[in-house]
């Protein structure tokens, strides 16, 4: 067996797998981030459709953008990126155009979270749920009133004791935020003023935590820092003195949309399972689970009372409009974002 | 006899057995919390709220974890055994043939055997990009078989430099073939080797998280990946209750096998 | 002549077998590493011409000197560590009956099939305010109020201890097994005390063992990111995280590349060191050769 050979054989498999694959009846490879659909979804949506679904899950955008395009945006008919990268990965064809004749549900959304800046039209995004970030607090141990803006953890009294969002976009918004500029800027100087900002607050920072940020909250190793709402609500169930301050500098919001990766097999089945879930008696139940809000009116009236007026998954309408969206700030600006948040975790 | 007398051989065994105990505790005082959690009514498991089964029952309702788990089992098992064949095979040619570029050889088996896994990783992912295998089944099983590979050339290897050459010799002058002395001879007596060969591949392969959160993709998860990724929600307690029935289950094994030993000593 | 083929159609496939694998999932994908390490980061490509050394000087930039000490310092702590516990515990257990021997063997790889991942988040679980070794401290009055372990250095070192001491014990079991006990009484019938046959004959003799136990756990320590992403501070620690973050995250394939390049020639250097201790070895004990 000769080197080539070997290739040969090895790729044929590959190949031949790959086939399988493609020939296999009708199913759906969703992508996604984990348990951020509710039990029992998928088994109903198997047997309303009779659409096999196969359940993948990643833990950050930036590994699900790496992971699709390393497969050449194959492989995977459903992926649920954050506003800002949709439209990145619109830019980069990766994703398929929505064809919104197929989604007989779409009436149900909130038209004010549609037709947003990274995906005029909707052309290739259907938002599922939104959320923000915000401030965490154990009211416990710190008194509540005493907390009302971002800038509060610079306070030096908090020394080696706060916790931020491993998200490099989300904590540069909330220095931004301070000095008055938008989250979404691109220019350099602002970018470089965030950074001296939080270079000053690295001293206060005990962890950065995108795995679960309510943990460390309710572990009661944190009592102050960065979350997001629906965090909070996963962690009242069990500690109701866990809070959330929507900070007065304005609240880091975003979107979290269902895609279809450029060259997925399974186009069909992923508009009809998009489609399932914009019915509001499941996206009533997902805002049940996983406690963000969805963009899903009609979902809304299905809610009890108490979870529709709860001002940490549903903000009210000053607060939104205070608050600033994510949006892509292009690939200049992106790799200067990381080369700084590489300084501040690296140079302490 | 007269050491179990000796006081000083006494301190000494309870010293012994005192410092075995407590790395025992270390290996094993993670163990507890996932067995203690797992029966846990809070979901999250920093207060006790009562015990509760109901993990269990979840944990059986939930086909995905239970998929995850069944491939990472699947993985650990072929990619121990197809390791464990290579291996075999790649000490009996260390070993016994002499062929160009032999050192060269074995010092690979080396850099692979000490190569932080991220290393290892990220050559792994290029080499499958470039060889346009598709992430999934089969890049994470040709990865785990490579990890695998040095630890059962060396655990075979090992007990082969025990072999009597005089043996081969007689064999080969009999007239049995390369392929019958391996079969016929070598195996059988290298048998506890390859099988402690395939037990550490098979720990490795379901230990493993960096090499298979990097080559892992569609429609192939397996455990570690699938508890990577509980970011939104966290790491839910069905995987506590998961890790206590491997753990009931693994601890049978070792007792049943202990009482095999046993009985077949005295017989 | 039939056999004769029929024996060299064996050997060859056994010849080619370990050769074709281990130059196409070993040695080419290292060569490429290196390869990749001299090109240009893309956004669109994951690496294109034109060629540059770029990713060393970024490498060599003040900004990684720290992660590259605080690596080097954790993984040196854990080694030590880990042979600290490892040494005694494989000379208990070499000792010990094959059968006693087998089953605590056996016991000590069980949690390891329980993946690496789940039991970091039980360790965080120990380690936390509330966690087991606060209650401890706390109930015994040690400290009167809990005191901050997770999130700490002490924390990743624990982690890289527990994950990686099995890697430590098993080649000092190797070395110990091959101890000649015949030397050891030779030893004592000659009036050499303990410490003595420990110092001038066990220890010299389990070198080889306690190099390569130390090589391989102190190696991956530093690749292990997700011990420092759950245990660990703010700040980064391992190089790990560092060459992820690169390849993840900020997809800059070659610089990430050129961080692996440094970990594969320190390798290449402990190699060396550890090939030439055995050489040492040999000729002052006469021993059996380790090396493959």
């Amino acid at each position: 067996m000769t080197l080539t050979s070997l290739f040969r054989n090895v790729s044929a498999a590959a190949a031949l797998l790959a086939a399988v694959a493609a020939n296999a009846a009708d199913k759906v490879v969703i992508y996604n981030w984990s348990e951020y659909i509710p039990d029992g979804v998928l088994e109903e949506f198997t047997e309303a459709t009779g659409i096999e679904v196969e359940y993948n899950t990643y833990e950050s955008n930036e590994v699900m953008y790496s992971k699709i395009k390393i497969q050449n945006a194959k492989g995977y008919d459903i992926v649920v990126p954050s506003s800002y990268y949709i439209s990145k990965m619109a830019r980069e064809g990766l994703l398929a155009k929505i064809d919104q004749s197929k989604l007989s549900n779409l009436k149900h959304l909130d038209t004010s979270l549609l037709n947003k800046p990274y995906d005029k039209g909707n052309q290739y995004s259907i938002p599922y749920t939104w959320g923000s970030t915000g401030i965490g607090i154990n009211t416990d141990e710190i008194e509540k009133s005493s907390i009302t803006s971002w800038n509060d953890l610079w306070d030096s009294k908090w020394l080696g004791s706060l916790l931020l969002t491993d998200d490099v976009r989300e904590v540069f918004q909330m220095a931004l935020a301070i000095q008055g500029h938008s989250a979404n800027t691109r220019d350099p100087k602002e970018i470089e003023q965030a950074y001296q900002l939080l270079k000053t607050l690295m001293p206060n920072v005990l962890t950065f935590n995108s795995d679960a940020p309510r943990e460390p909250y309710m572990a009661g190793d944190v009592n102050l820092g960065m979350i997001w709402n629906g965090e909070v609500i996963m962690a009242q169930e069990e500690m109701p003195e866990i809070d959330y301050i929507y900070p007065s500098e304005g609240v880091i919001l975003w979107v979290d949309s269902f895609a279809i990766p450029a060259n997925a097999e399974h186009k069909d089945a992923a508009h009809q399972f998009i489609n399932f879930m914009l019915r509001p008696e499941i996206a009533a139940r997902t805002v049940d689970y996983i406690g963000y809000a969805t963009p899903n009116k009609d979902a809304l009236e299905l809610l009890d009372e108490e979870t529709r007026n709860n001002p940490i998954i549903f903000p009210s309408q000053a607060i939104i409009s205070k608050g600033e969206f994510q949006e892509d700030v292009g690939d200049e600006a992106t790799a200067l974002y990381n080369k700084y948040w590489e300084e501040l975790k690296t140079s302490m | 006899m007269t050491r179990i007398s000796d006081p000083r051989a006494i301190t000494g065994r309870l010293f012994k057995w005192l410092f075995i105990g407590l790395v025992f505790v270390y290996l094993y005082l993670p163990m507890a919390v996932l067995v203690t959690n797992s029966f846990n009514k809070s979901k999250y498991g920093h207060n006790w709220a009562g015990f509760s089964l109901k993990w269990y029952q979840e944990l059986f309702d939930n086909n995905a974890m239970m998929q995850a788990f069944g491939h990472s089992l699947l993985v650990a098992a072929l990619a121990a055994t197809a390791a464990t064949l290579i291996g075999t095979l790649m000490a009996l040619a260390i070993h016994r043939y002499r062929f160009p570029l032999k050192s060269a050889t074995s010092s690979l088996l080396f850099v692979l055997m000490m190569s932080p896994d991220i290393v290892l990783a990220i050559t792994f992912l290029i080499i499958f990009i470039a060889l346009g295998i598709q992430l999934g089944f089969w890049s994470l099983l040709i990865a785990h078989i490579t990890f695998c590979l040095p630890f059962v050339v060396i655990t075979v290897y090992a007990q082969m430099k025990s072999l009597d050459p005089n043996i081969l010799e007689a064999a080969q002058d009999l007239g049995a073939s390369e392929a019958r002395i391996f079969r016929v001879i070598i195996l059988p007596l290298m048998a506890p080797a390859v099988l402690a060969g395939w037990l550490l591949s098979f720990t490795l392969s379901l230990d493993d998280v960096i090499i298979s959160s990097f080559v892992t993709g569609p429609g192939f998860e397996i455990l570690p990946i699938r508890v990577f990724s509980m970011v939104k929600v966290g790491v839910s307690p069905e995987v506590n209750a998961l890790a206590t029935l491997l753990l009931v289950l693994s601890l049978t094994l070792v007792a049943v096998t202990t009482w095999l030993i046993k009985r077949q000593k005295n017989q | 002549m039939k056999a004769f083929i029929a024996n060299l159609n064996f050997r060859r496939l056994v010849i080619t077998l370990t050769i074709s694998w281990l130059s196409i999932f070993v040695l080419l994908p290292h060569l490429m590493v290196v390869g990749t390490s001299f090109l240009t980061a893309d956004a669109d490509n994951f690496a294109i011409w034109p060629i540059t050394l770029d990713n060393y000087l970024k490498v060599l930039d003040d900004t990684y000197a720290g992660v590259f000490w605080d690596s080097l310092v954790l993984s040196g702590i854990t080694t030590v560590i880990a042979l600290g516990i490892g040494y005694p515990f494989a000379f208990l257990l070499s000792r010990m009956t094959p059968a006693l021997r087998a089953i605590l063997l056996f016991m000590m790889v069980i949690p390891f099939w329980t993946n690496s991942l789940i039991r970091i988040y039980a360790i965080k679980m120990l380690l936390g305010k509330k966690g087991l070794f606060n209650l401890v401290l706390v109930s015994t009055g040690i400290v009167d109020k809990p005191v901050q372990l997770l999130y700490t250095d002490f924390a990743v070192i624990f982690g890289l201890v527990y994950i990686l001491l099995p890697f430590m014990v098993l080649p000092l079991m190797a070395s110990f097994d091959k101890l000649d006990q015949s030397l050891l009484e030779a030893g004592k019938d000659l009036g050499a005390n303990a410490f003595h046959r420990f110092r001038h004959i066990i220890l010299p003799l389990t070198m080889p063992g306690v190099i390569a136990g130390c090589l391989i756990v102190f190696l991956p320590a530093m690749g292990m990111f997700y011990v420092a992403d759950l245990l660990g501070g703010a700040r980064s620690l391992l190089l790990g995280n560092v060459i992820k973050n690169q390849f993840l995250v900020a997809r800059d394939w070659p610089f990430g590349s050129a961080f692996s390049v440094f970990l594969i020639v320190l390798m290449g250097l402990l190699l060396w060191l550890y090939y030439k201790a055995n050489q040492y070895v040999q000729k002052q004990g006469g021993m059996d050769d380790q090396n493959l």
